[in-house]
């Protein structure tokens, strides 16, 4: 008796299915979060303007405006900023415009030495991010190699580098950070790479608390089992098996660490201004013009309000970054 | 429990080591800048180089790193911090005074903080996706995302430029004594006059940390309220009031307690930048003026060390006390 073909199905010709949900545009993925997380949306723009007013001049004729760019990277300044950082401007009779109001030439008025305050917090945004950025580099470098060590290996390393990490958790983070600009170790005078080393060193202990955390949830995976089935060394199961499957966290806790940072960088500039590099920063801004602030408020509070919109900005981004990419991070 | 704790000391001892060595470490990884600034103003030598080298003896950096060392473990174990190299006075007689700002502020924060942020935390959970919720929301997301330090700014401005209760929101501290102030009054020799200085800063700090508490607080409010004990509650038609507080919010408070624990503990080594805005002599304040002219390695060393002690033992004893609320978790 002849098989019946029906028993086991048709035969091999699969037809296209009828109902194919039809490939939606990019642009839906978009609308679906704007609509889930309308702040995180908002946090979201608010940082891409940001990131904006920082770009470099098209044309790249003007003149490097760092006063002492992060290892060594130089970009043009920001064309946003209409002015230079650095510009005095003079009024008909040749004094200098100092605390003007808000005017059509300058939109945020002036500051004591008759600078644009606008073009200044322009500039500091970019100063504001570069350290942050470069910060967080060091930090979440430095602190995932020891997370996913010490959390893949347990045991007796894991206890030694948690009480190291420990240790330097028990540093008060801002005394820690004065400490380090005004001591200036292996270099002379102060520097925004110093500073970003600071920061990224103060980093370190939340961040690998944050990744060994995730790594202990990860190690018991049956993947990774199954990497140590197929005999992969630790370093290959690490890099390999662990990382890229908390890779989610890690770009959560460099996104919400940014405002963070870049409020730290700010707090410090604030209170030893002189202790970081001269130049357009909103933490110096707010500290050389707060003696006056109650008489002269536009440089001041302009600062002020650069400094809590960014930091706004990336909590609110980094919030719904972490609600879409690791929900287990919410505590 | 009682082996827990016995564990938990001697860990904490080690971390406390390790704390004071990094300290002493960092501080002498390149003191050349330090030893640089101090020889600059010196008038008996001829050279800068013996300038250089009176500065470092002076200081004391010029023996040999492990032998500074020895004699900086004795000390630390004999109970002694050292003497300030600018005021000459012993760090831990003055860090005894300075610790009761500090800690006088970190109190009155978290009192300010529970206060305000539980009625806010409850209503904001009780009341889930209503208006109220949304804008009890966005006022702490507001709060989360302004410094501290800037609502300070902004607060002493506006009083300044308005005559506003001056008294009471006004910073005491003018441009001139920054890093000097004087004029604050303990509470013990007239509370009104304290409270002039520390209420504002207490408040603004309270504030931001209550932001923290009460999105906290919905969150476990929201989790405890789906609770099948709740759902009873409410079925053997008990009033709003008795489910709210009895039942739901004393369970969620358990977690919440861990936050603000966290918080006491970070309280002991002061609120650097208020203390220095209002001119209260707490720790931070005489840290940041110890490190701020030329660093002075014993009082960085002392502070950072008692910070550390405060910072292990509150922690500890967040923990234990953990235990005791809730008698669920288990101690490993």
């Amino acid at each position: 008796m002849a098989v019946d073909d029906t028993a086991i199905g048709p035969a091999v010709t699969i037809a296209a299915p009828e109902h194919v949900r039809p490939k939606k545009a990019w642009y839906h993925g978009v609308l679906k979060f704007i609509r889930q997380k309308p702040l995180g949306a908002v946090g979201f723009a608010m940082v891409g303007i940001l990131f904006f007013m920082t770009l470099g001049t098209p044309t790249g004729i003007s003149q490097p405006s760092l006063p002492d760019a992060p290892f060594g990277i130089v970009m043009d300044s920001p064309w946003m900023a209409r002015y230079e950082a650095e510009d005095t401007f003079y009024d008909e009779s040749g004094r200098l415009r100092i605390f003007e109001e808000p005017s059509g030439d300058h939109w945020l008025g002036t500051d004591k030495n008759g600078r644009d305050v606008y073009a200044r917090i322009v500039e500091g945004a970019r100063r504001s991010l570069w350290v942050g950025i470069w910060a967080l580099i060091i930090a979440t470098a430095i602190g995932t190699t020891i997370g996913v060590v010490s959390g893949y290996f347990g045991g007796m390393a894991d206890t030694t580098s948690q009480r190291f990490m420990d240790a330097l958790q028990a540093f008060p983070p801002l005394i820690a950070l004065i400490l380090i600009v005004t001591i200036q170790p292996f270099t002379n005078g102060p520097s925004l790479t110093l500073a970003a080393f600071a920061l990224g060193i103060v980093g370190i202990s939340s961040v690998q608390r944050i990744v060994r955390g995730v790594v202990l949830s990860t190690k018991e995976q049956q993947y990774v089992e199954a990497s140590r089935v197929i005999g992969a060394t630790n370093a290959r199961t690490m890099r390999y098996y662990i990382l890229p499957n908390i890779m989610a966290s890690i770009i959560v806790v460099f996104s919400t660490g940014l405002g963070v940072v870049i409020l730290a960088e700010a707090a410090l500039s604030f209170i030893v201004p002189d202790k970081m590099p001269q130049g357009a920063s909103w933490g110096q801004m707010l500290a050389d013009t707060y003696p006056v602030i109650a008489v002269e408020p536009w440089p001041g509070v302009s600062a002020a309000g650069a400094i809590a919109i960014a930091v706004l900005a990336f909590n609110l981004a980094g919030d719904a970054l972490r609600d879409v990419l690791d929900p287990r991070l919410r505590s | 429990m009682q082996q827990y704790i016995i564990r938990r000391l001697i860990l904490n001892v080690f971390v406390l080591f390790l704390v004071a060595t990094l300290v002493f470490l960092a501080l002498r990884i390149d003191p050349s800048n330090v030893v640089a600034q101090r020889a600059a103003g010196c008038t008996e030598a001829e050279t800068y180089d013996e300038c250089y080298a009176v500065a470092e003896a002076e200081l004391g950096l010029d023996a040999p790193l492990h032998e500074q060392y020895v004699d900086y473990m004795t000390g630390l174990l004999q109970g002694d911090l050292g003497t300030s190299w600018r005021e000459k006075t012993p760090v831990l007689d003055e860090l005894k005074k300075r610790i009761i700002p500090s800690v006088q502020l970190g109190l009155m924060t978290i009192i300010v903080a529970i206060i305000v942020a539980i009625p806010v935390g409850v209503m904001s959970a009780i009341r889930q996706d209503s208006w109220i919720d949304y804008g009890l929301r966005t006022f702490s997301i507001a709060l989360l995302g302004i410094p501290v330090f800037v609502l300070a700014i902004f607060t002493i401005m506006l009083s300044t430029k308005y005559g506003f209760a001056q008294d009471w929101l006004g910073s005491h501290v003018t441009y001139y004594d920054f890093w000097d102030p004087f004029g604050w009054t303990p509470a013990e020799t007239n509370p009104v006059e304290n409270m002039k200085i520390m209420l504002a800063p207490a408040i603004l700090a309270g504030l931001g940390t209550g932001a923290v508490i009460m999105r906290f607080l919905r969150s476990q409010m929201l989790e405890v309220l789906r609770q099948d004990y709740v759902r009873t509650a409410w079925s053997k038609g008990l009033k709003e009031r008795v489910v709210i507080v009895r039942h739901t919010l004393k369970n969620a408070m358990i977690p919440v307690l861990t936050v603000i624990g966290i918080l006491l503990a970070t309280i002991v080594s002061g609120n650097v930048i208020l203390e220095n805005l209002y001119g209260i002599p707490g720790i931070g304040f005489y840290v940041t003026s110890a490190i701020a002219q030329a660093p002075d390695f014993p009082v960085v060393q002392g502070t950072v060390i008692v910070v550390a002690v405060a910072l292990v033992f509150v922690n500890i004893m967040v923990d234990v006390a953990y235990g005791w609320l809730d008698p669920r978790i288990r101690y490993s």
